[in-house]
């Protein structure tokens, strides 16, 4: 699980066109230089990656899709609920 | 100003095939009553996905529909369009198959999303998962998005221009103001546009899903509620005729095509933009001579999205200015789902339906307005109202816009 959080950051990056250094887990997902396609790629990376499936909806503003940290939190609690 | 810019172009026969009823009367009726279409899909397994909603054409057997054995040969697709073209022409009493010197002068634009995607994903199932040897004989033929129109010319001797016009969710909607472009400039004097779709399969579905744009639950177009849009299926077709033609036999006229725009955005794949939306319009009012007062009722593309709803409000208020208040508008997808290329097609007959009934078909599954949209959405319940000009509007993916503006038969 300690591996999530880089793991989700290398995402980000990879679909950034010009990426930050370091990207801190409080940051906004908004802040981020992503638009709601480069989203829906990043969301379908990580499902990949982990092996989860995530039940985001670009029509929805949900909690989990706040800041990078939340997006980590929901994939860690969803890959515990996978066992 | 020459003659050719003169000709008036008018429709006398309209066929639609939907997921609340096929033939324009059937599928009137549901409008009228507030019938939703979208349901739990059968026609394809959705257990693993996430999406498991749809608008299908209900029971559907093309053997039972009396096709010709070419259509039954063909992608459920062409089928559909089989089915709303026959509708088309037998309303509008042309005599069919056409003599020589009649069928060069018609044409048969019949575009398609995707066209025969179905028939392309059970071949792939089949090669790549149960390694069969071969695909279907027939698989090229009944997967490319020009066989709906090339089906149709065959059937009725039309030897004019025929093609499909893709552009996603607006191809419809271009296919029919390219019919109307060409009667105006005395290319042809008649012709079949439209549109056909058949998309719904488990693959398609997973593509759709992984876009995040559609809805789990149901299509609530400018509601508060809303978070998506359903596929659906179906096929809206409309023949088109040169009006002195028209007036010379004796057709019924049902309704006039008064004016045509198109734009893209030339921004974003899947964000619209205003100035193309409003501009599509705008254009579209300019070429039927029209103001925005004119205009009774908009037949919104409203796919229940949170960004296109919330964009068209705005390109309405635009364009509409202060008449936007007291122009109805409402979104049929709430009631025969997102039917994608065909949408466009599907909704015309709902715009003709609406001016030949003077009754403004409702928006249903409107709980309250979403934020933004503040507009008269017809909430719940159509009403009667006098319909003489209807504006209906479509976007597609991609920023591909097309907007139509019906009014009624020339006096």
């Amino acid at each position: 699980m300690e591996d999530v959080a880089p793991k989700i950051i290398d995402i980000l990056k990879k679909n950034m066109k010009e990426p930050p250094e370091t990207i801190p887990l409080d940051t906004p997902l908004s802040e981020l230089d992503i638009e709601s396609l480069d989203l829906a790629v990043i969301v379908f990376d990580i499902e990949d990656t982990f092996g989860i499936e995530i039940p985001y909806n670009a029509n929805e503003e949900v909690e989990d899709f706040k800041t990078v940290g939340s997006v980590v939190d929901k994939v860690k609690e969803l890959m515990s609920a996978n066992g | 100003m020459s003659d050719q810019q003169t000709k008036r172009v008018v429709i006398t026969g309209m066929g639609v095939v939907s997921s609340i009823g096929t033939g324009a009367d059937s599928f009137w009726s549901s409008i009228r009553a507030g019938k939703c279409g979208i349901g739990d899909a059968k026609t394809y397994d959705t257990e693993d996905l996430q999406i498991k909603i749809a608008g299908e054409v209900q029971g559907f057997d093309p053997k039972e529909e009396g096709l010709s054995k070419q259509f039954l040969m063909a992608d459920r697709y062409s089928q559909f369009a089989g089915i709303a073209a026959r509708e088309a022409v037998e309303q509008s009493g042309i005599e069919m198959p056409l003599a020589p010197e009649d069928g060069i002068r018609c044409a048969a634009i019949i575009g398609s999303g995707v066209g025969g995607i179905n028939t392309l994903e059970n071949s792939y199932h089949a090669l790549f998962e149960l390694k069969k040897r071969a695909t279907h004989p027939l698989t090229l033929i009944k997967t490319i998005s020009s066989s709906a129109p090339a089906h149709i010319s065959i059937e009725y001797g039309i030897t004019g221009p025929c093609f499909g016009v893709v552009s996603a969710c607006s191809t419809a909607t271009h296919s029919i103001g390219l019919v109307y472009n060409m009667i105006k400039q005395g290319v042809i004097d008649f012709g079949l546009g439209g549109a056909a779709e058949a998309s719904l399969a488990w693959g398609t579905t997973r593509a759709w899903q992984g876009m995040r744009v559609l809805s789990p639950v149901g299509l609530y177009p400018f509601s508060k509620h809303r978070n998506g849009t359903v596929l659906a299926e179906g096929a809206g077709i409309l023949m088109l005729e040169e009006y002195e033609r028209a007036k010379a036999r004796g057709a019924n006229i049902l309704a006039e095509i008064k004016g045509f725009g198109m734009t893209a955005d030339a921004a974003d794949m899947v964000n619209p933009s205003i100035d193309g939306t409003s501009g599509a319009m705008e254009m579209a009012l300019k070429d039927a001579d029209l103001s925005p007062v004119d205009i009774d009722y908009i037949n919104a593309h409203g796919t229940a999205t949170m960004v296109n709803d919330i964009n068209e409000t705005r390109s309405i208020k635009r364009v509409f200015g202060n008449a936007a208040k007291d122009t109805p508008v409402s979104s049929t997808k709430s009631m025969h789902g997102h039917a994608l290329g065909a949408g466009g097609g599907i909704e015309a007959v709902a715009c003709i339906k609406a001016m030949e009934d003077n009754y403004l078909p409702p928006t249903i599954g409107f709980d309250e307005p979403g934020d933004e949209c503040d507009l008269d959405y017809i909430p719940n319940k159509g009403r009667e109202a006098s319909v003489n000009h209807v504006m209906s509007n479509s976007f597609a993916f991609g920023g591909l816009n097309a907007v139509l503006v019906f009014g009624p038969a020339p006096a």
